[in-house]
This record gives structure tokens, sequence and C-alpha cells, in this order.
């Protein structure tokens, strides 16, 4: 179907790039790895929740009790032998044996917005090119199934689609379970006077094609079909959250948070390749401990629930739910009981997608400060996606202008460990 | 010239097509024909010129960006047929939203952001030049060699809005003045373009001096010269041992005549005939012109100064001027834009010339049009075209109303049954216009001037509505029994922080916030160098800005206090829905990402190259369909001239169908659409909602949102 986005067209450029790439040959190495490949990929669809402001790893993922950084949260044992995180998630914890935790990702970028932007893209942001993020690059590289969008993003924005082009950028839906005013008729105007109204308009359109018929007109017309069977579509359903289970609502927690992490499992079960799930206010330079634990509060329900309902509906092994944040905070608390940025090593957390649960992959050092073992790059994170999913990370595209772009930065590797 | 006489039956409504053209074909449609001929180009297949009507909505459509009104469509038609489409032209280019509308054009082209530093001033001074026709090379050189704050010299913007990194400047240069991509030789010898590596660092170091400097105490951002370039050469990425600093060469060599020609000349007049008009003379000038206009080369030479010694004399006189030390004038810069704005250059007038012409005909001599590589359509007339440009003082009024009275310019599009290869071919000969739509503004307000949104139509209190409002209630924390806490006044949800920086200008919630228009005041934001304190927003750094929205995130999560608890209820709520819509020309741009405007192929303007997006696509379609803009353009107010014909007593189904394709179409219904549109709108229960139907109908087609 709608594989890929390349809407643009053949330059000289590009065909000269392409040439002159294929002269100086892929490296024998990728191509070595790509033979070794033999293992299909399970995983279609991917969950990512973005944590804005970077999350704290020690009052989360890598609890350090008995240091001084340890903070006010105590750890807490979890359903896989071995590992404890902040007694913050105390649900999460119950499901720890489904996911692993990474636990020494070296980062670069002290700032908040070169750090989304490499976290987000795998690339360091330059000024004069707009790499895509990860979900408009699945979305590129994956067919669409269903009528929904393949690229949701819920509760704000996600990186654009740089290079990739408008088709692979996100379907927005400002609050989960708040109707989308535009996927229906306008209030006041029923189904029969609607569809009256797309009868007039197909006939008023029809009267001019003869006389027009411009290829872009015929694209309008996609379009309008496209619209119409989304508005027409059952998988909408999806987007209703008011017909729930009032106790499913309540698992998730009633929060927007919770909301959007059923909206998401939703949204996966219907086909959606990509969804993305924000949240703010993780930058704690003031009051850390009471702004985590409402982190907790709200995001513990919603994680732990979706993760149980996934594994249950038997959707866990093809969907990856992934928790990122820009970088993580410092182990020294400041004297505003906050912590500031922290980018040398923070954490994820991960489940799904063909991952092997209950394991802890790398290690930070005593206080969280550095990675002691396995140092996981950013751009990893994306190969790690990119390989879960079965496409190649080495790809090359070209932008409109001809440039040939890895879809993930270069050098990047999956972290293998984590399939087993 | 051949007239049809139609359907006359309202006196009001009736019009005659006609189709009258410029008194006799251009020089430039000579040329053009010309230029075709020479190159063999053709036979190709010429498309019809476009009649009366349909130049008065294109032409009001790409000068004013929306459709005509009925009262215009009527004053057009008043005129005489000889002398119509000048008048309008030049009516037209005196409209007050001729500024709003030519400012997207230059927002896009210097890729304006509210949200960048001095943003929002580089777009009401934008907007201000536009306004009083200030001349392209005048405007140029105010960019390329401004320095100081952005309240006093909003031209700063362009310097700040690049982060004043010279390499960002040296590509933007390029691109946006030059219409060269010189951005590739930043990093190596493109195999394939004209343009070394060397020379991108040679153009880069006239803004190796600059320096964007950020006041602790007020935050008050401006740029200012250093000593020396940050530019060096080699460049780092080939680890030389060392790295010295690079002299200024300007990439391009300007155009030499044996005797200076003719539209230099002509320049020069225009230019000293101004300089006499102006009274004021030297008075109102700064320090730093009045230096400028010393010549070294002639006086002080000959009176046996060295020129090092007249430079030292400037510098030093310079340094005197308390304001200028703080904001110092870039010598580099000001020779730089010299350069690029000299007569001599001709990259920088074709730039000029081949955008408009792109932008009003739909196809440039070259493209893409920031990409010049020497291959060009129809050269004799870019020539020509850049010639006049110049001698007209780069007027850009002048040059949109040459381009807009040429022939080619009111060229029809083919008809389907032309093969896609001889459309294609036509429209490079420009013997046919292609199929355009509406920019996403025009688009917008075209919708609201269709459908009478501008103001009321409909009495208070006609459209009382019930809404249901997700609202947070605070409950008091930690007590044990249930029952005891006490929920206090509810709050509306908080929006869910928007996560990209730079976006907190602007937030769409979701909704029909999508489609929003919030205007921004350019005359206010011009006088803030009086209020400087309303600026501190935007002479903020990017940290800062980043720093503010986390900690507004934050407030926004722990409200007071941290360890309050919400819970979620769904309250009922009436309102009067009865809106008035403005124009989204004059908003903070670029819209957030969601946004209709956006949507509809607005750029983001976070790179360079971006032009605006004509592929149609589902989220395009699912805003016009189901939008507010539609639906309330469609729905017929009691307060709007449609209802005299169906609203009261007596209908007039016929006059008011006639008045329902005037006032969204521009032209009348032939007799089948007449035929059609009576059974939409007799069937309609009552015949309101049937108008209704077929407005929403017209409003959607592709005839609507593409130009004609």
């Amino acid at each position: 179907m709608n594989k890929g986005c390349l809407d643009y067209q053949m330059t000289r450029r590009r065909m000269l790039g392409i040439s002159s790439a294929t002269l100086l040959g892929m490296p024998i190495a990728q191509m070595l790895a790509r033979a070794g490949e033999t293992k299909k990929a399970k995983c279609e669809h991917v969950i990512l929740f973005w944590n804005g402001g970077g999350m704290s790893h020690i009052d989360t993922w890598d609890p350090k009790p008995g240091r001084p950084v340890a903070g006010e949260f105590d750890p807490i044992k979890t359903s896989a032998d071995g590992i404890q995180i902040s007694s913050i998630f105390p649900t999460v914890a119950k499901q720890m044996h489904h996911a692993a935790l990474i636990r020494s990702i070296a980062g670069t970028n002290g700032a908040h917005g070169r750090a989304s932007y490499q976290l987000q893209t795998s690339y360091n942001q330059s000024g004069n090119l707009i790499h895509p993020g990860i979900g408009s690059i699945v979305v590129h590289e994956k067919e669409r199934m269903g009528d929904l969008p393949s690229f949701i993003t819920i509760s704000g924005n996600a990186r654009r689609a740089g290079y990739l082009g408008q088709r692979c950028e996100a379907y927005y839906v400002g609050r989960p379970g708040e109707k989308d005013p535009y996927l229906a008729f306008p209030a006041g105007i029923n189904n029969v006077r609607g569809n009256k109204r797309l009868d007039i308009l197909k006939q008023i359109n029809l009267r001019k094609q003869a006389k027009l018929g411009a290829k872009e007109l015929k694209a309008v017309d996609t379009a309008t079909r496209e619209a119409v069977n989304l508005m027409r579509s059952p998988a909408l359903k999806s987007f209703e959250l008011e017909k729930e289970n009032p106790k499913t609502l309540a698992r998730y927690g009633d929060t927007d948070f919770g909301r959007g992490a059923l909206l998401a499992r939703k949204l996966v079960e219907t086909g959606v390749r990509f969804v993305q799930i924000n949240r703010g206010g993780f930058d704690t330079h003031n009051n850390n401990f009471p702004a985590m634990e409402n982190h907790g509060l709200a995001m513990d329900p919603a994680l732990a629930s979706l993760i149980e309902d996934l594994a249950a509906i038997g959707k866990l092994e093809s969907t990856m739910v992934i928790m990122l944040s820009e970088f993580g905070r410092t182990p020294r608390i400041n004297n505003n009981a906050g912590r500031d940025h922290h980018a040398r090593c923070f954490s994820c957390f991960m489940a799904g997608g063909g991952i092997n649960g209950g394991q802890v992959i790398g290690k930070s050092d005593e206080d969280a400060m550095v990675p002691a073992e396995r140092p996981v790059n950013p751009q990893d994170l994306h190969a790690t996606i990119c390989h879960a999913m079965g496409i190649d990370h080495n790809k090359e595209v070209e932008t409109p202008l001809g440039r040939p772009m890895r879809l993930i930065s270069e050098g990047a590797k999956p972290v293998m460990e984590l399939f087993g | 010239m051949k007239r049809v006489f139609i359907c006359c039956s309202g006196a009001v409504l009736g019009l005659l097509i006609t189709s009258s053209a410029f008194s006799k074909p251009s020089q430039v449609d000579k040329l053009l024909a010309a230029d075709n001929a020479k190159h063999k180009r053709g036979p190709t297949i010429a498309a019809k010129p476009i009649n009366d009507l349909a130049f008065l909505r294109r032409t009001t459509l790409n000068l004013i960006g929306r459709i005509p009104t009925h009262e215009e469509i009527t004053q057009f038609q008043k005129w005489p047929v000889s002398s119509r489409r000048t008048k309008l032209v030049d009516k037209l280019l005196e409209d007050p939203r001729y500024a709003d509308r030519w400012t997207v054009f230059f927002s896009d082209l210097l890729r304006i952001r509210s949200s960048a530093t001095g943003g929002n001033s580089l777009l009401a001074y934008t907007h201000k030049a536009i306004k009083s026709n200030r001349p392209w090379d005048e405007l140029a050189r105010e960019i390329v060699s401004a320095n100081g704050t952005t309240g006093k010299v909003p031209a700063v913007g362009f310097i700040l809005g690049e982060d004043a990194d010279p390499m960002a400047l040296a590509a933007a240069t390029g691109q946006m003045l030059l219409g060269v991509r010189i951005q590739c030789a930043q990093c190596h010898n493109h195999p394939f373009d004209v343009w070394k590596q060397k020379q991108f660092y040679q153009l880069a170091t006239y803004f190796g001096k600059t320096r964007r400097v950020e006041n602790q105490f007020s935050r008050r951002v401006y740029t200012t010269e250093a000593k020396d370039t940050n530019i060096l050469w080699p460049p780092e990425r080939r680890k030389p041992k060392t790295r010295s600093a690079v002299l200024p060469k300007f990439p391009i060599e300007l155009d030499e005549y044996v005797t200076k020609p003719d539209f230099v000349k002509r320049l020069e007049a225009k230019r000293e005939a101004l300089r006499v008009a102006s009274t004021s003379g030297a008075a109102g000038k700064k320090l730093d012109d009045l230096l400028e206009d010393v010549d070294t080369s002639k006086a002080f030479t000959k009176a046996g100064f060295s020129r090092d010694v007249v430079n030292d004399a400037k510098s030093q006189t310079r340094a005197l001027d308390v304001e200028g030390d703080l904001y110092k004038q870039s010598v580099d810069r000001t020779q730089l834009a010299k350069l690029i704005t000299s007569p001599y250059n001709r990259y920088f007038s074709r730039n000029m010339v081949n955008r408009l012409w792109a932008e009003l005909v739909g196809r440039g001599f070259y493209e893409p049009v920031d990409d010049f590589q020497d291959i060009v359509s129809h050269r004799e007339t870019l020539d020509y075209l850049c010639e006049e440009f110049v001698a007209n003082g780069y007027d850009i009024k002048w040059l949109i109303k040459n381009i807009v009275q040429t022939d080619a310019y009111a060229r029809g599009h083919l008809s389907g049954d032309v093969s896609a290869e001889d459309q294609q071919k036509a429209v490079e000969a420009f013997t046919a216009t292609r199929q355009k739509r509406m920019v996403s503004e025009a688009l917008y307000d075209s919708i609201v001037i269709a459908g009478h949104l501008t103001d009321y139509k409909w009495p208070a209190g006609a459209n009382i509505r019930t809404y249901t409002e997700r609202v947070r209630i605070a409950i008091a924390p930690d007590l044990p029994e249930e029952g005891v806490s006490t929920p206090t006044k509810p709050i509306p949800e908080t929006t869910p922080p928007n996560m990209q920086p730079g976006m907190m200008a602007m937030k769409a919630r979701g909704g029909y916030d999508l489609e929003n228009q919030i205007s921004l005041n350019f005359d206010e934001l011009l006088k803030s160098e009086l209020k400087k304190d309303l600026q501190s927003m935007k002479q903020m750094s990017d940290a800062e800005l980043e720093k503010k929205q986390r900690m507004q995130e934050m407030a926004a999560q722990n409200q007071n206090n941290p360890r309050m608890r919400y819970k979620y209820e769904t309250v009922e709520r009436k309102t009067d829905d009865n809106p008035r819509f403005g124009s989204t020309m004059r908003m903070a741009t670029p819209a957030p990402p969601a946004h209709f405007l956006r949507v509809f192929g607005q750029p983001a303007r976070d790179g360079l190259g971006q032009f605006r997006d004509e592929m149609p696509s589902m989220r395009q379609q699912l805003m016009m369909l189901n939008g507010k803009a539609t639906h309330e353009a469609s729905r017929v107010g009691p307060m709007e001239p449609m209802f005299k014909y169906l609203g009261g007593g007596k209908q007039n189904i016929a006059d008011a169908i006639r008045l329902a394709y005037l006032e969204i179409f521009t032209r009348l219904p032939d007799g089948d659409e007449m035929i059609f549109a009576k059974q939409i709108v007799g069937t309609g229960k009552p015949a309101l909602d049937g108008m209704a139907d077929l407005r929403w109908a017209l409003l959607n087609s592709n005839e609507f949102r593409y130009l004609p």
C-alpha cells in the first residue's frame, strides 16, 4: 500500500548522487551483517512515551539506596529477579518481568533543545538539515495497516518528518479522549445531510474535472477519499474513550497520561504503527521529590496497565513500549531540593516488541554518575527500534536536495542483548 | 475580443463575460515569443487567455491574498472594458492588504519566525517596508549590514534569526538574496557544483566578526562587531596544523561593461532625483552613513593620505560615538551589502525577478528558484526584466505590476485531454499556466470573505449551544476519611505542555483551536523600543526560553501544592456560537504544526530552502470538510446579503444561486449549473439549508481552492 513517503521527484543531482554511491560501493561489513539477519522481526508497532524536560534516572529506573544521592524514594522489589526500581512505580514493578532497563545511556548534550533533538532523531542538530524523528522513520519504512494514520502523537508535538516529507508527519491528537472535531461532520450536520453534501461536492468537482484534469486534482480526490474513509471507519472507535469500562479507565488512572496510554493501546490494536505520548514537567531543578512522586502517581498505573493489557491480548510481542527522556538528572541534590541536567548517564525503560523481559542492560557507577559497564549511545536506541522492526538502520534515503542520509546516524548499533 | 451576453434577470447579478487585455503585447511577451521561437520550443499548445472575471479573481488573490467580494466584482464590471485590468492592478497595489499578503511571501523568503530572537520585530519591519514599497536593494542592504538591538534596529532580526552564525548567514545570503545554493560547499567541494569550499569560507568571513551579545541584566540581545573573524582556513575537519583568518571575497564576479550600460545610468538618474527631492539631506543621517559617504579613493588619496590612514581615522571617529561603539556598524557586512546589491550583480536582481515571476505566473525561468545553475528557459526575457527592475530602482510594486500585465500571466490552463508532456511543455514555454493552489493564508481568508465571517451574521442569542468541558477539581491532600475532602472551585484542565522548544509563543491545543487567527499589531511591535520590557520575551536566549518553558511546565504540573490530588469532571456550559473570523495574514508566524495554515503548506521555516508544499493530503480534506470556518461560512445568517433572497417571504432562488456563485467562484453559474443548484437549494428544508449545502460544496470544490 502506501509504502514510503517519497513524494519528491528524481532530480539530476539525485541521479548523480545515487550512481556515485554505487561506485563507492557498499561497505562489505554492512553486507555481511545483513546476511546474518535471519530471524524475522516480530515488532510491528511502537509506543513511545516522551518525557520532556529530562527525567531523573535515580528516582525512577536506577535507584542508589544507601548513597547520599539516593533521595527520598526507596527501591522496591519487582516481578523480575534481582531488579529493583523506585518506589514511585509500585504497579510497574509487577510488570518488570516483561520489561528491560538500560541503565548506561551515555548522552552528550546537556541542553534541552539539542538533547531532545538527538534523542528523538539520532542525529545532532545541525543548521542546515532537519532530521526526521524516529516515528517518521518507522512510518517511512513500514506499510500502513488499516484506516488510521500510521503515526499519531498525543498531548504534544512529535519531531518533524524533515526530509522524509509531509506524508511522514504525525497526526496530532490534542487531548486523548476528547473528540477530534475534524473526524466527523460539524455539529448540526447529521450523516444523511453530510453524505448528501459529499455527493454534491463530488458532482461539482466532476463537472470541472474534464476541463482541468491535472494530476494535483486527482490527488485531491484521493485525499478526499482517504478522509471520508477515515470518517466512516469503524476504527475511529479507537479514539473514543467514554465508552470504555470505567474500571479500565480507573485502572489506567483518570489522567491525561492514563487516557493517553489507553488510547495508545487501542490505536495499536487497530494497526497504528507509531504512537507517541508526550508528557512534560520533568525539569526538576526545584523540589524534585514531590514532583517525581506526582509523576509516579500518573505514570505508574498507566504504564503498568498498558503492558499488562498488551500482554493479555497477545500484542506485547509485536509492540515495543519505550519510555525516553532527553537526559537524566544530577545525582547531587542541589540547594533547592532539585536535581539539574545530567546527560552523561541515564536510563530508559523498554518492553515488548521481541525483547526479552526481566533484564538490565549496562550498569551505572555507584552514584549513577557515569556508565560503569556497557555504555549505550543515544543513537543505539534508534538502531534498536529499527532492528526490532526489521528496518535496516543503515539504509540511505535522499533528501529533496539529493543528499544521501542514513536513516539512523552513522555508527549506531542495536543493543542486541535485549533480544537474547 | 469576444463578448457573450448571458442571463441577466436580476440587474445587480447580471454580468457580461468579457475578455479585455492590456492595450498591446508587452515587451516581455514579445521577448518570450522570440525566445520560444529561437529555441524551437514548440509548436507548443497555447491556452486561451483568461476572461476578465478570472483575471479579477486571480489577480486579487495574488496581490492581496483573498478572493474579490461581490462589491468589488460589481465595481470592476462598471469600469470601461479597455482600462479595467489596469485600474484593478493599480487599485490592488494600494490596498491595505497588499502589505499583509506580500509579508507572507517575504516571510517565506527570509524564513521569518516569530519565535526566533527578534523574529516579530523583523516581521513588523518587513511589513512596514512592503507597505511603503521600499526598494528591494535598500531592504537587502539593511538586513545584511544591520547591527544593534531588535527594538531599535529591527532589521537585525535577520542576523539574529541565523544566530549570528557566519556559516548559516553565508548559506542564507546565497539562497535568499542571490538564488544560489552555496551551502553545499560548507563541508566540501561538491563535484557537480560551481561553488568551492574556499569561496564559501570567503563569503562567510564577511559575517565572521559579528557577535551576538546578550546583556546579563536587561536580557537585551544585540549584535556587534568583534576585532577578529571567526572564520579560519583550512576547515577544521581537514585537521590542519595551523589555521589562519580568511579574507573576505565576494564569490560572484560582478558584470563588466566597456561603457556604463543604460539601465545603470537610469538607476543612477532615478536615485539622484530622489536624493535631490529629499530636502532633509544629511540631517537624518547616522554617523556611520556620513562616514560611508566619504569616498576614500578620491578626496583623501588626492590629498596625499593613504587609504589606511583614512580608514584609521574613520574607525577612530566611530570609536568616539558612544552608541555606535556599543552597536558597531560592520565594515565587512556593509561592504558585502554593497556588493550584493550592486547593479552589476545580476544574481541579486535575477533572484527577485525570478521568484516574483514564479510566484505570480506559477513557474520560474529557472527552478528551483534558490538554485540558479545557468539553465534558464528564456534568457533574453529574464535579462530584460532584470535590467528594467534595476533601472526602476528595484521597485517591487513596479515589478509585480509589470508581471501581471503580461499575456503570459493571464494565460489559462490547458484542458485535461492534453497530454501531461504537452502540458508541461506549454507551462515551461509560458503559453499556459499550471494549476496553482491558493497559499494557505489566502485560502483561509477567502473562506472568511466568501462566508461573510468578518462580522456577526447572526443576532445575539441565535446560536445558543450547550457543550461539555472537562474540568479539574482539586481534592485536599492526604485526608484519611472518605467524604471529608472538599472539592474546591473547578479549574479548566491545563493543556499538556508542548514539547517542542520555541513553540511556546503559540500553542495549538487541538479541537477548533487549529483554525484560530490571533493578529499581531505590527505598529506596536515596532514601537516596542520604547517599552523594552515588552520585548524581553523575544530577547531571551534559546536556553532561557527553554528554562522558562520548563518552569511553566513544572508549575502546570504542580499547581502551588505539589502534593495536591485532583479529579476530573465533565461539566456542561452554554455559549452563543456566533463567531467572527479575522485574517490569518497577521498571525505570529509560522503557525503551530497542526494549524490550518501549516496543514495547507505554510513552511516551518526552520531550515533553508523550504517552499510551500502544494501536495493535497487527507488532513487538509478533514479540515475543509469538517472545519469550523467552512461550516460557518456555509450557513446563511440573517445579517448577510444572501438572506433576503431566501429567508423572507418571497424567495428568489435563482438570484440566490447567482450570488452564491459570484461570492464563492467570482463568476455566474452556467445553465446546467443553475439547474443542478436549483435542485439542491429547492430540496433543502428549508431552502436556507439547501443553500448552506450548496455553499459548503462550492467552498470545498477544487475550483475554489485552485486559482482560475
